[in-house]
């Protein structure tokens, strides 16, 4: 896919973390590790989000802090506009973050409490020196913290006078102040209530129109991913099972780990809920230190053939766009017969 | 006070006792709770009331630090008081109550009536203890069981709650089972005693949409049998919408509203209960809705609003609500809410949002299509 308006592109990307230290990680052939990103492949376009949702644990905060080289991947290509992550030096990477900026999970962890939140978001063109005059800099400030919603008079408060939803904007205000061209926010909203909630996706879709800017979006709320994003893709145990556009991926997942994860976030609607197929998947997610043979989903797929854990089925364009990596893909693969098992 | 008496008293199951004529299984009637701290008084249960009768459920709802779970403490007399102190209502479980038992009673009723699953399992499993033998702890205890047959008993309720191996991992510790089994055990636990009433406090916040799928079957299944009541505390209206007969909004310590599932989402009354559900993202299928967000943020329970709690935040406030306290509006059917103007059928009419019942295509059909 040689895309012009491709920004990012992440290619078979995986990383391993070792498990056992020391001695025996130093010496042993078969030191254990966690495969927490296998293989995985997908591509941002200029001022898209770009949806990446599983559950807890599937590596997606993993790929993400990989794409920034918050931590080094073990194999595989991150290209931002063109340049590969992988390969540049210390001052290229400081260029390359300019453009890419991250938001946090937590609210009350990723802000320094000994910085007044002036200083926290001008941080970022202070280590860039994009705006050398100080003046110029609060100028700046106040007006990043008037669009993300805050009074541009608590410029000297410091994060603990803040509410979790405040520092939310604290911190998207600070990914803004460069104007980069791609944020990755990792679970963004998830610490958040829901009226809370709605008013930082609010902010965030506003900041996008205003500025175009691309968003890597990780969360675990299929609701919310749903209702932010242009495309979405969905991981599970480290590897990348499905993505498309929004709405085929909502309507019509390809994947039977897709399908079952859609059906069993309860819809707050009882109607619609009760008159909703469910399907309940058994057991839990295997360990990603010993992930099963063949296909990674095989040990909970209901719909699961003897080929599925021995060979493993690769992520392939089963529809214009629309990728999975099943080797029975279809268009909701699950039927009603196979449901209660 | 009391003596040897009570000792006898106490270990007769309340459960076994009828409810009285007139009284429901659990009445919560305008209780009040409140800490006394050093920054002030912490208004955290500011007049609930609710009724709930064997086999059903009870939803509550609200924002973090409204008071969803500390009045659940209060009912099962887990607050140390002080700080806390009962201000006033009271509860009646079975038509006795609960507020001015003494502790030993109370450890009685924890142990055989009402019992409760809290929201994070490894605070509240020992990890230097089996599972097995922490199961068997309480049966030993309240069921006067020996070592031997609570243990076989544990395997049995492991294996009812679905843990495979069940003979094997009763001698496995806390920390070699995954969250989701560790939230299964902590149901095992309340079940034990088979209480009349499962109090879950965000049973399945930490844990993953499959995951959670299991337990809430889980919970349903050991409700069809039992027949036990339930009270599910959850921020999430995804779960209420799935389980509860009955649902309690809470806002700043206060049920804002409370009705029947129905009522709650397809009639609902109260301004916050609209908030809410125009916050939450709609699983849309052809067009995306915009979200239209509850601005500003919940009121310190030191420092309430003069009148209605609400009124920072409500779109409709007027004067009124900013210098009145609302009083409770009650319908026919005991649905009821806290407004001023909840009762008044051209407001309620004007500005509820649309349902799935109200809206000309009903998202419902072509859900059931793609089956
Ligand atoms: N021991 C205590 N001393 C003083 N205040 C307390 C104490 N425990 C709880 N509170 C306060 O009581 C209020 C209600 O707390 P509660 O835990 O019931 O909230 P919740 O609705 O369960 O919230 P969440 O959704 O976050 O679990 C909060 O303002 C909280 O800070
Ligand atoms: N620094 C680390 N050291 C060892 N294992 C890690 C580390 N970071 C993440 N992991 C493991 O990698 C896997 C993926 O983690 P993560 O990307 O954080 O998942 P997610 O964000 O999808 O919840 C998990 O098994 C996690 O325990
Ligand atoms: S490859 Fe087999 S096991 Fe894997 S998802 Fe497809 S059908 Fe299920
Ligand atoms: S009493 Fe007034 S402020 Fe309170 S909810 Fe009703 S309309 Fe809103
Ligand atoms: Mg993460
Ligand atoms: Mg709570």
């Amino acid at each position: 896919m040689a895309d012009s308006n491709v920004l990012l592109r992440v290619e078979n990307l995986c990383k391993e973390f070792p498990v056992d230290s020391g001695f025996i990680a130093k010496h042993s052939k078969n030191a254990r590790s966690v495969h927490a990103v296998n293989n995985v492949s997908f591509d941002i376009k200029a001022g898209e989000t770009f949806g990446l949702v599983g559950e807890s644990g599937c590596g997606k905060s993993t790929t993400g802090r990989c794409i920034m080289r918050l931590i080094e991947p073990t194999s595989g290509k991150v290209i931002f506009e063109g340049n590969d992550v992988a390969s540049m030096n210390a001052k290229e990477l400081k260029a390359m973050r300019r453009d890419m900026q991250f938001v946090f999970q937590d609210p009350y962890a990723s802000l320094n409490p000994r910085m007044t939140i002036g200083e926290i978001v001008s941080e970022p063109m202070v280590i860039h020196n994009t705006v050398p005059d100080k003046d110029e800099r609060i100028e700046i400030v106040r007006t990043l913290l008037d669009t993300v919603g805050l009074n541009p008079e608590h410029i000297n408060r410091y994060p603990h006078e803040f509410s979790g939803g405040q520092r939310q904007r604290i911190g998207i205000a600070r990914a803004f102040a460069l104007r980069p061209k791609l944020i990755i926010c990792d679970e963004p909203v998830s610490a958040l209530d829901v009226s809370i909630q709605a008013q930082v996706l609010n902010l965030l879709s506003d900041l996008q129109k205003e500025f175009g800017t691309a968003y890597l979006f990780i969360a675990h709320d299929l609701s919310v991913v749903q209702h932010i994003s242009d495309r979405v893709a969905v991981m599970y145990l480290g590897n990348m099972m499905e993505y498309s556009d929004w709405k085929t991926l909502y309507a019509e997942p390809c994947h039977p780990y897709t399908q079952s994860l859609l059906s069993a976030v309860p819809i707050p609607d009882p109607d619609i809920q009760a008159s909703r197929n469910r399907i309940i998947l058994r057991g839990d997610p295997p360990s990603p230190i010993d992930p099963p043979s063949g296909c990674p989903f095989h040990t909970r797929c209901p719909i699961a053939q003897a080929k599925c854990s021995q060979d493993k089925p690769e992520l392939r364009e089963v529809l214009p766009g629309h990728f999975c990596a099943c080797h029975f893909a279809e268009p909701n693969p699950i039927k009603e017969s196979s449901i209660e098992l | 006070m009391f003596g040897i008496g009570l000792k006898k008293r106490a270990k007769q199951d309340l459960r076994d006792t009828p409810i009285p004529e007139g009284h429901h299984l659990l009445e919560v009637n305008d209780l009040k709770m409140y800490f006394h701290t050093q920054d002030g008084i912490v208004k955290a249960v500011n007049g609930v009331s609710y009724t709930l009768d064997r086999g059903e459920t009870l939803g509550v709802v609200g924002e973090s630090g409204s008071g969803k779970s500390v009045t659940s403490l209060t009912i099962m007399g887990l607050i140390d008081m002080p700080p806390g102190k009962v201000e006033g209502g009271d509860v009646l479980y079975r038509g006795k109550s609960l507020i001015n038992m003494t502790e030993e009673e109370m450890e009685s009723v924890r142990g055989n009536d009402i019992a409760m699953i809290f929201q994070d399992p490894m605070t509240s499993l020992n990890p230097v203890y089996t599972i097995g033998r922490q199961l068997s702890e309480g049966m030993r205890l309240h069921k006067g069981m020996g070592k031997k047959e609570a243990l076989e008993r544990s395997v049995e309720l492991l294996r009812m709650v679905g843990i495979p191996n069940a003979e094997q991992r009763v001698k496995e510790y806390p920390h070699e089972f995954s969250g989701g089994m560790r939230q299964r055990v902590m149901i095992a636990m309340a079940l034990a005693c088979d209480p009349d009433i499962l109090i879950a406090d965000e049973p399945t916040t930490a844990l993953d949409v499959t995951i959670q799928a299991q337990i809430i079957e889980l919970m349903q299944e050991m409700q069809q049998k039992n027949g036990n009541a339930i009270i599910m505390i959850t921020h999430d209206l995804g779960v209420v919408a799935d389980i509860a007969d009955k649902i309690m909004v809470m806002y700043a310590g206060s049920p804002v509203e409370f009705g029947t599932r129905d009522e709650i989402f397809y009639n609902p009354i109260h301004p916050y209960t609209w908030g809410l559900n125009r916050s939450i993202p709609e699983p849309a299928i052809d067009e995306k809705h915009p979200l239209t967000p509850i601005k500003g943020n919940p009121p310190s329970l030191v420092d309430l609003p003069k009148g209605c709690s609400f009124a920072p935040r409500c779109p409709y406030a007027t004067d009124k609500c900013h210098n009145e306290v609302p009083p409770i509006y009650t319908t026919e059917t005991g649905h009821y809410a806290k407004c001023h103007y909840c009762n008044d059928k051209d407001f309620v009419a004007k500005n509820a949002p649309a349902t799935s019942r109200t809206k000309t295509a009903p998202i419902a059909e072509k859900k059931g299509a793609d089956a």
